[in-house]
């Protein structure tokens, strides 16, 4: 398949995951009006704000709790590796057509990378010590693609949202958990009017589904995550024109084993690799596609 | 009689808005598409210039060491002044590849001159000179990445129809000659 094929086949199975978490928020949503014999449009009135304002604080708050969380700090022109980092961030926006990116730098002996910014015109590149002393030139241009891919297809933006969505279900489960908890559903108008028995399934359904969307909703959220890692290998790979190149970084960051990550475990689904552990097998619950695959995967190409 | 003709009138406008739409759409996305190409021309544009005004620096601080390489240093010169007088894209491209090929040769040389090789003022250069060097590489592909855009639009239904219209033309990559893909040849 050709590396244009590859990344229009992600992009289009990336839409489709993002259009099913907002429909899972709205089916949610309706299912809690069903339940309380409410019109969906009390229902939404309700839930819409939750989730906006939701979003809204991760949005304004995601830079500079990421920069923090790292311990990053803006790269020094002066230091020769530093120096070619910077020219490698910019011979990749470059590449994409896109403004250069500020150039920061975590201290760690971790080899690994990140992107973050709400927007291409904001956008941060930090990489780890470790990563421009272990990397060579073709290998830290393989990496600084991949980044690179991620701010062209704005995906801090789209992880950002995926995750309001994720809160904003855990957080409506939590309201009908205690509803249920509490009986108050019985005081609602559905049930008096029409009590057959397909109504009663219906019901025994909508709380079902009411108590498995949180579940669900994170899967989603883990498959989007992977779903980006390997759009941004193959947008990357695009921009290089070198595929072999980030296959080489990722196989050093393979051998390199995890040496005291800093950042939190939100900051961790934004790195080149997981800097907790190295998934070796194909897990539902990991954020990111094992590394052997994606390897594999950029071979192919 | 009258219900049907309002039938068909509305059918009619109807069409006429969705074709209208199409067009606009297509205007719009040649006219930006275009522009992009000639972004990134002024892209390269930037980069050669920049390359360009280093060399003047390095001949400077290559000169007291290497004595002996007049026809080295003379060919990056030429490469230069080329570059500056060259009139089309393609023509820039092609003196920059002259260019490449005369630094490569210059640093290749440079390897057995220990004192010029340990000389910081030199070390930058080469760095920021390589560095260049890259950057116009990948504005190129951009270059051809957007003409590749521009011209899918233009050649494939319906966009070319719309392109006749506005009298655009499929445009022209930029090519890289064969002879710098040499390796340069050295002698001591």
């Amino acid at each position: 398949m050709l590396i244009e094929e590859h990344i229009r086949k992600n992009k289009r199975d990336t839409a489709v995951i993002c259009i099913f978490m907002l429909l899972l928020l709205f089916a949610v949503i309706f299912a809690i009006g069903y339940i309380l014999g409410a019109p969906p449009i009390f229902a939404t009135a309700i839930g819409l704000p939750i989730a906006v304002t939701y979003i809204l604080i991760t949005y304004s708050f995601s830079v500079q709790s990421v920069i923090s969380a790292a311990g990053a700090r803006p790269a020094n022109p002066q230091n020769r590796d530093e120096k070619i980092l910077i020219y490698k961030v910019e011979e990749m926006a470059i590449a994409s057509g896109l403004p250069t990116p500020t150039v920061y730098v975590q201290d760690s002996k971790d080899i690994n990378a990140f992107a973050t910014g709400k927007k291409p015109e904001e956008a941060i590149i930090c990489a780890t010590t470790g990563a421009i002393q272990q990397l060579n030139k073709e290998e830290l241009e393989g990496v600084i693609g991949h980044e690179m891919s991620h701010i062209k297809n704005r995906d801090i933006l789209v992880m950002t949202v995926t995750v309001g969505v994720v809160g904003a279900i855990a957080l409506i489960a939590e309201i009908v958990f205690r509803m249920l908890f509490w009986g108050s559903i019985s005081g609602g108008g559905r049930g008096g009017k029409k009590s057959g028995g397909g109504n009663a399934i219906v019901l025994i359904l909508a709380i079902v589904f009411i108590i498995l969307a949180p579940i669900f909703s994170r899967l989603t959220y883990f498959a989007i995550s992977r779903r980006r890692e390997y759009l941004a290998d193959a947008d990357g790979a695009y921009l290089t024109r070198n595929p072999e190149g980030l296959a080489r970084a990722l196989e050093k960051i393979k051998e390199d084993i995890p040496d005291d990550p800093k950042g939190s475990k939100t900051v961790a689904p934004l790195y080149i690799a997981n800097p907790f552990k190295r998934a070796l097998r194909n897990s539902i619950w990991s954020t990111h596609p094992p590394l052997d695959e994606r390897i594999k995967r950029l071979r192919s190409m | 009689m009258d219900l049907i003709l309002l039938i068909l009138i509305i059918i009619l406008v109807f069409i006429v808005v969705f074709f209208l739409l199409i067009y606009w759409g297509f205007y719009n996305r040649i006219i930006r598409y275009e522009n992009r190409i000639d972004n990134s021309w002024a892209q390269i544009d930037v980069q050669l210039k920049r390359r360009a005004d280093l060399i003047p620096n390095l001949m400077e601080t290559v000169k007291g060491y290497m004595k002996h390489e007049r026809e080295t240093l003379e060919n990056v010169t030429k490469a230069r002044s080329a570059i500056m007088t060259a009139k089309t894209p393609q023509d820039s491209i092609n003196a920059d590849n002259m260019l490449t090929g005369a630094l490569k040769t210059l640093f290749a040389v440079a390897e057995s001159y220990p004192d010029l090789k340990a000389n910081q003022n030199f070390l930058n250069l080469q760095d920021e000179l390589t560095h260049t060097e890259d950057k116009i590489a990948y504005s190129r592909q951009h270059y051809n990445d957007s003409v590749l855009a521009f011209n899918n639009t233009v050649e494939t239904f319906p966009g070319n129809i719309f392109a006749r219209w506005m009298g655009k033309k499929e445009k022209q990559m930029l090519q890289i000659p064969e002879a710098s893909r040499e390796v340069p040849k050295v002698s001591f």
